[in-house]
């Protein structure tokens, strides 16, 4: 993914923009880094609509700020200036392009004998409610980890006097180096498809020692020593899963003496309901992992196996070489830190949105109908049953999950074009195109937003452009509910006509002969399978679905 | 000391290692512009202990130079 790359700072910056552009033109020679003119006037740039800033236009702006700087050295009058640094910034940013901002690190000499009447951290929890009020109101700013990158140094390894003096050089070349790092590893996350999935052993991964083996003390997991390295381990497993992760467990134990410290060990910091799939059995790990996958239907590309057996890790990478299997630290003091590396390596996106906050519930709740479509005596009472119903969202108040939807979207996706968040905005404000997003719930609960379509209105005829749909709701014949909805709008404005397109990929297979079945008939196909259709509006076929509207607008 | 020093200053100045001597004057170096020089300076002091008074090391032009500045003379 190539960017247009910004760095502005009310301090000189200029050396990292200077090694962040040698690390860029190696890891990606297509990406473009603005030159500051000078330094310090980062307000002037991005308010001065002339400002060589504004001519580069950058599509992802870094704004790393010192806050003793910004508030002049005085706390009295700091906050107001904090306030109006805020407001200044508000009505200069751009709705297309990304923004990145400096939590706060107060600095300065005087700190030391100032005395501790809360004043300095006045200053930088106002710091903090600007920049959390800021990204609530718009998506496109982000906080850049700025202050636990200098907590971690420490200020004395952070901060240089004598480079401050000479040239308003903030920072120590390590923590300039740090700062580098930091922007590198953000701008890679811009473009990355995230896995879903952690699989987790038990017996010397989740805990220590072997599950029934002891009455007394089962396994190590405590609140000291050894047992609290993997609660700690367990704490850092239940914020990802907190943070859209999902946790399944794949482990050769008596299902029994595993389930009963699951859900009863005082100090398990993870519990049954946190886990989406559990296979605890004695049965070869890779078929459980391949079980999991079509009971979730996920690819096995998105899930990463984690176990302290190196032969089980073997046999897993051998027959699933899709999965990803990371390596087991040697000591258990390191499991945690290393589950923090997991993280940031393989799940870490760029934003969360309540969507994956829900995950697991929703995941649960789909094992439900799962067991409800089995009981169900045909497909067409398992529809019954759900009660369905579907209503449209506004895409512009939730145009991250909507990226989010486009990109991460594999199977139900039949032209599979990506967007970065930045270029979505754009899209939302094109006349030339028209964003449909669909929530559905059933009995079990909220499905959340769980469908997009983009339509193109450039050429004569209407297209589908994008289609996806999340796997969750695959197979119930939603398909028929969305196609419906637009070609019922768009004859209702006067369009006689709607074209829809698929580009064959690797995985999405299962809508190869959606428009086939909705009856649209095939105008053209290429060499490489894609195919281009049209229907007529309305449409001869009736579409056939069983969910309820449920939007204000009544259809 | 003065090896450690241009190992420090061929680190920060992003070049190969050997590119320079005590020989070596700011103006050779494309690399070694006043931005680099006040990296340089800073570094020495926090890394190796080497304090050069400010006045004087906005004055040093060449490695030479520095290594007086720094009492290595």
């Amino acid at each position: 993914m190539h960017h247009r790359i910004a760095v502005l700072s009310n301090v000189n910056m200029n050396f990292v923009v200077r090694m962040l552009s040698k690390e860029l033109a190696a890891a990606d020679p297509d990406s473009a880094l603005y030159e500051p003119e000078g330094y310090g006037n980062e307000l002037g740039a991005l308010l001065d609509p002339s400002s060589s800033y504004e001519a580069f236009a950058p599509d992802i702006t870094f704004l790393l700020m010192d806050l003793m700087e910004l508030a002049d050295h005085d706390p009295e009058a700091g906050c107001g200036r904090i306030e109006s640094w805020f407001a200044s910034l508000k009505a200069a940013l751009h709705k297309e392009r990304l923004y990145y901002i400096s939590d706060a690190f107060l600095w300065g000499p005087e700190l030391e004998i100032a005395p501790a009447d809360g004043r300095g951290e006045a200053l930088e929890s106002r710091w903090q409610e600007c920049l959390r009020a800021l990204c609530d109101s718009h998506p496109n700013v982000r906080v850049l980890p700025y202050r636990r990158m200098i907590a971690e140094m420490g200020a004395e390894n952070a901060f240089s006097r004598k480079m401050w003096y000479m040239g308003r050089i903030l920072h120590t070349g390590e923590a300039q180096k740090r700062i580098v790092a930091l922007l590198l590893y953000i701008l890679r996350l811009q473009g990355r498809i995230p896995k879903k999935v952690l699989l987790l052993d038990l017996d010397n991964t989740l805990w220590g020692g072997l599950a029934g083996e002891n009455d007394h003390t089962p396994v190590i997991l405590s609140d000291e020593h050894t047992g609290l390295m993997y609660r700690n381990l367990q704490r850092v497993i239940a914020q990802m899963q907190r943070q859209g992760v999902l946790l399944g467990i794949v482990s050769k134990n008596n299902p029994e003496d595993a389930m009963d410290i699951i859900a009863s060990h005082p100090q398990m910091a993870l519990r049954p309901e946190d886990f989406a799939a559990m296979r605890i059995n004695w049965r070869p790990k890779p078929e459980n992992i391949a079980e999991i996958a079509a009971e979730l239907n996920l690819g096995l590309d998105s899930f990463v196996f984690w176990d302290d057996s190196p032969a089980e890790r073997a046999l897993v990478k051998a027959a699933l070489p899709q999965v990803a299997v990371p390596d087991f630290p040697d000591r258990p003091e390191d499991l945690p830190e290393a589950m923090v590396r997991i993280y940031r390596q393989y799940f870490e996106q760029v934003a969360v949105t309540s969507e994956d906050r829900q995950k697991t519930r929703q995941y649960a709740e789909n094992a439900k109908r799962n067991a409800l479509k089995t009981q169900a005596s045909d497909f067409a009472s398992y529809l019954r049953q759900l009660a369905m119903e579907i209503s449209r969202e506004a895409p512009e108040a939730n145009s991250e999950r909507l990226t989010q939807l486009v990109n991460k979207t594999n199977q139900f996706n039949l032209t599979t074009k990506r967007y970065e968040q930045a270029a979505m905005e754009k899209l939302l404000r094109d006349a030339g195109k028209r964003v449909y997003l669909y929530r559905v719930k059933d009995c079990f609960g909220d499905n959340g937003i769980i469908a997009a379509v983009i339509l193109d209105l450039t050429q004569a005829v209407p297209m589908i452009d994008t289609f996806v749909m999340s796997c969750r709701v695959m197979g119930r014949n939603l398909e028929n509910a969305i196609v419906e909805d637009i070609e019922k709008e768009l004859y209702s404005q006067g369009f006689s006509s709607l074209q829809a397109r698929y580009l064959p990929t690797a995985k999405n297979k299962p809508v190869e002969n959606l428009f086939e079945k909705l009856d649209y008939r095939i105008l053209a196909t290429d060499e490489s399978g894609g195919k281009l259709y049209e229907t007529p509006l309305p449409p001869e076929a009736k579409r056939n679905y069983c969910a309820r509207w449920t939007d204000a607008k009544s259809r | 000391m003065k090896e450690k020093i241009i190992a420090l200053m061929e680190e920060i100045l992003q070049v190969p290692s050997g590119t320079l001597s005590e020989d070596t004057a700011m103006e050779d170096l494309e690399e070694w512009d006043s931005l680099a020089h006040v990296m340089l300076i800073g570094e020495l002091e926090s890394r190796l202990g080497v304090i050069i008074p400010l006045d004087e090391a906005v004055e040093i032009t060449s490695v030479k130079e520095l290594f007086r500045k720094a009492g290595l003379e």
